[in-house]
């Protein structure tokens, strides 16, 4: 039986003229391109993700009554609505907040809990002086500012949200302040806080 | 050999070669003989294949979206009959596959099998390595619960920080901005299709070219040569049962493979670490601060890979084998210590007592166990939940526990409560003090009794630990307690001193005869019965015990509206301060109409310097929902209502349901 293929594999070599390169070539070009004809659609699926873009949205998070001036951070869920893929969830907690508000002052400082490390949620016990990350023991000053500064695993101090006040009455003559940031999620790792894209 | 089954493998051999390929798989001469030393390789096979077939079985159960995937595993877990089996083969093979691998690397590399010809083997073995990796850090996430969520979340951030392209491999991995449905569906494409077919890709050339080359003999040789059928492959087969059995055993001894509570992109878990043979890279990206991470994350890691690959070519000389013996030790040893260090880190808090020096490293290993703890006793609720009678809704299990007081009341409470309040058994307990302590704790929970304490080192408020329990209305009631620190004594009190304290210790006062204290006592005693009545927090009393309770309450209700004035001096009873159903009026202290019930606490709540509660006599309490208008306020009513019955102990209790239709 092998002596049978030998003799096949024999009689079919080519001999190299034009016609057989262009026929080779053909054969290599229209077959690649089958080939290829599924995978670049299933690629092009695949990078879809590289054209979401994220949003950074307005969220009240608090109202003023809630964060004294005692220079002591309080944490907030940040809830809005959020998509995933084909379902839409109203009203989902995102992400934390604290906010700070120093005395005399009028507005908090807003700082997101996502270490801007490595992204965990960054811990605040009340009575503690600082800010900690579980994760790889970053800790922060309540000012947001990394504790020991280039020494920490932070590259960067806590992120801060742009804060807005709005005033809401209540129909009754009373009149309540709301405390908005914008929840800009920021990309970890690096030395200066760039928003995600 | 019959001979109708030999024409048959006759007719097939015709057909197919048969004969050739067996005879070529298992005539492979061993030089020197079999040796229990060259089975690494084919346990190894034999362990992918188990996580073939166990991932295809788990694979027919599972289904990956974000509300499905946790639900799916805990369905394998908890209720398809041997899943749990199942899944703990697979999970624990899966750490022995990284033991195997690190045992057959270093022996290649100790034996310098790496060598012309087989350095093209040796970089497939790498690149097999790197595969199986990936397959772990996969396979981690798909239960999507907390623990493979938070370990996950962490390594795709610092993915992102790969420089260039790192946020876009993110967003490829994840399958977007955040983490969700895609993120799942692209794992588990990754985990079951890509990565297992890229690695039999892989070990087909591994092994052809294995077989091509020749096993790599250790010298000496300890006898003459021998076949691979049967007597190598007779070695192999009871080391692969050896591995088989040793991951069975771990399997029945955890009981299948942990499941965490649900992923919750908003509760953060505070003791993500990834699997024990990813520490030690968890470990050593402490040591590069700031934007030196990129060195721990990639540069380092990255050239040691390179290094590995590398192996074959540097191995060419005596030094540089050497060297290459050497660089394993010292990544195999560093590798060791690094994992002890992470370890030791984390159990920190077990193993040494705190001091000044220490105190950092202590508390950051404290706040790890704590959060594991915390961690174990959701997982633990939540699938009592999901193993309930009202099952897993179609919003999925996290849904199911964002509307449990017993996971919510926690932490709301530590968020709005705390600051004021403490919820701390300690000084109330003592009026229970027949129930064993042990025994009292561990059915607490199955029966709806509170017992998660919430400190407050300072509190400016009454300890809220058993609000309209009988002990809250007998302690408000008793001269002992009720200018306490847990009651109207707290700190910065305007009703230490008030008009309540004053009646109950008058009441009480000490030129009483024998007899008129006992009447005193009695009378206090059925208005405690009587209001606790109105709380309606009498579940866990047996139906007889409730008719009693009934009878001293109906005293009670007596001696609210009027017959207390006969018993005491003061010839005062409640209702000259307090409203009370139809007598009494509002204005100069809380209503006892259904005092401590649910929709009394959560009024309470919205505003308790509304007329019906202290109206200006209010003690600096917030009011969280005073407005109609929800925009307007602190907190929406579910939630007050999650906190009240947390504090009430009014939670599904499905063991206890159980139980009492046993009865």
């Amino acid at each position: 039986m092998s002596d049978k293929k030998a003799n096949d594999a024999k009689i079919k070599t080519v001999s190299w003229n034009r016609r057989t390169f262009f026929e080779m070539l053909a054969t290599v070009v229209t077959g690649a391109v089958a080939i290829l004809t599924p995978l670049v659609a299933g690629v092009i699926a695949f990078l879809s993700p590289l054209f979401k873009k994220n949003s950074s949205p307005q969220v009240r998070v608090a109202l003023l009554s809630q964060v004294p001036d005692d220079g002591m951070p309080r944490s907030f869920p940040v809830v809005t609505d959020h998509e995933d893929a084909w379902t839409k969830y109203p009203e989902q907690r995102i992400g934390s907040v604290y906010l700070v508000r120093q005395p005399g002052e009028s507005e908090p400082m807003a700082f997101t809990a996502k270490c801007p490390h490595a992204g965990c949620f960054i811990g605040f016990k009340p009575g503690d002086d600082l800010f900690r990350c579980p994760c790889h023991t970053s800790a922060f000053k309540l000012d947001g500012s990394r504790a020991r500064g280039d020494e920490e695993v932070s590259p960067r101090d806590m992120d801060r949200l742009p804060v807005q006040l709005r005033t809401v009455s209540a129909g009754d003559d009373t009149e309540t302040t709301e405390v908005w940031v914008e929840f800009i999620d920021f990309q970890t790792g690096h030395k200066e806080a760039i928003p995600s894209v | 050999m019959n001979s109708a089954l030999r024409s048959l493998v006759d007719w097939l051999d015709d057909r197919t070669g048969l004969r050739g390929l067996l005879h070529e798989a298992l005539y492979e001469r061993v030089p020197g003989g079999a040796r229990w030393r060259y089975v690494w390789g084919s346990t190894l096979v034999v362990a992918f294949v188990t996580q073939m077939i166990t991932g295809t079985f788990l694979w027919m159960a599972y289904s990956p979206s974000t509300q499905t995937a946790w639900e799916s595993v805990f369905y394998i877990q908890y209720e398809m009959p041997g899943g749990w089996l199942l899944r703990g083969m697979h999970h624990y093979m899966a750490h022995a596959m990284v033991v195997l691998l690190a045992i057959h690397f270093a022996q290649v590399v100790w034996d310098g099998a790496y060598r012309a010809p087989r350095e093209l083997n040796f970089v497939i073995g790498v690149v097999l390595m790197l595969v199986v990796f990936g397959l772990s850090l996969t396979g981690y996430l798909l239960p999507w619960d907390q623990k493979g969520y938070w370990a996950t979340s962490v390594g795709t951030n610092l993915a992102s920080q790969a420089p260039v392209v790192g946020p876009e491999i993110r967003k490829l991995a994840i399958g977007g901005t955040d983490y969700g449905h895609h993120t799942l569906t692209r794992f588990l494409a990754l985990h079951a299709g890509v990565l297992p077919g890229l690695l039999i890709a892989l070990l087909v050339p591994h092994i052809a070219l294995f077989r091509r080359h020749g096993l790599h003999p250790r010298e000496p040789l300890k006898g003459p040569d021998a076949m691979f059928w049967p007597d190598q492959l007779l070695k192999d087969s009871v080391a692969a049962l050896g591995v088989v059995a040793t991951v069975l055993v771990l399997a029945l001894y955890g009981g299948g493979a942990e499941l965490t509570a649900p992923a919750d992109p908003a509760n953060p878990y505070n003791a993500a670490r990834p699997e024990w043979y990813f520490l030690f890279l968890f470990q050593f990206l402490k040591w590069f601060p700031g934007e030196l991470e990129v060195w721990g994350a990639f540069v380092i890691p990255g050239l040691v890979v390179l290094l590995l690959f590398a192996m074959p070519w540097i191995g060419r000389s005596r030094q540089g084998h050497l060297f290459n013996v050497g660089m394993l030790v010292i990544l195999l040893g560093g590798t060791a210590l690094l994992t002890a260090q992470a370890i030791r880190d984390d159990y920190y808090a077990i193993w040494y007592e705190r001091t000044e020096a220490n105190a950092d490293k202590f508390d950051a290993s404290q706040a790890f166990l704590d959060a594991k703890q915390e961690a174990e006793r959701e997982a633990e609720r939540v699938i009592e939940l999901a193993r309930s009678p009202s099952r897993i809704p179609p919003t999925g299990a996290l849904s199911m526990a964002a509307k449990d007081p017993y996971l919510q009341g926690p932490k709301l409470f530590t968020q709005h409560c705390a600051g004021c309040h403490s919820h701390e058994i300690a000084d109330r307990i003592a009026y229970d003090s027949k129930v064993e302590p042990a025994e009292f704790r561990r059915t607490a929970h199955q029966i709806g009794l509170n017992l998660v304490e919430i400190q407050n080192s300072d509190p400016t408020a009454p300890n809220l630990w058993g609000v309209g329990e009988k002990l809250w209305m007998q302690s408000f009631l008793s001269p002992e307690t009720i200018a306490d620190a847990n009651h109207f004594g707290y700190q910065g009190s305007p009703f230490a001193e008030g008009e309540m304290v004053s009646f109950i210790q008058e009441a009480h006062g000490e030129d009483l005869t024998e007899e008129d204290r006992k009447a005193v006592e009695a009378a206090f005693s059925q208005i405690a019965f009587a209001l606790w009545l109105e709380a309606g927090t009498t579940k866990l009393v047996h139906p007889d015990g409730l008719k009693e309770v009934e009878e001293l309450a109906n005293h009670g209700r007596k001696l609210i509206t009027g017959g207390l004035a006969e018993v005491l001096d003061s010839g005062m009873s409640c209702i000259d301060c307090h409203k009370f159903h139809d007598e009494g009026e509002l204005g100069s202290a809380p209503d006892l109409t259904g005092y401590m019930s649910r929709e009394w606490m959560i009024d309470f709540i919205r505003n308790p310097a509304s007329e019906r509660f202290y109206g200006e006599y209010n003690d600096r309490m917030p009011a969280f929902a005073a407005h109609d208008n929800p925009q307007l306020n602190q907190l929406d009513v579910e939630t007050i209502g999650l906190i009240v019955d947390w504090l009430r102990g009014d939670w599904a209790t499905p063991e206890a349901e159980d139980f009492s239709q046993t009865e």
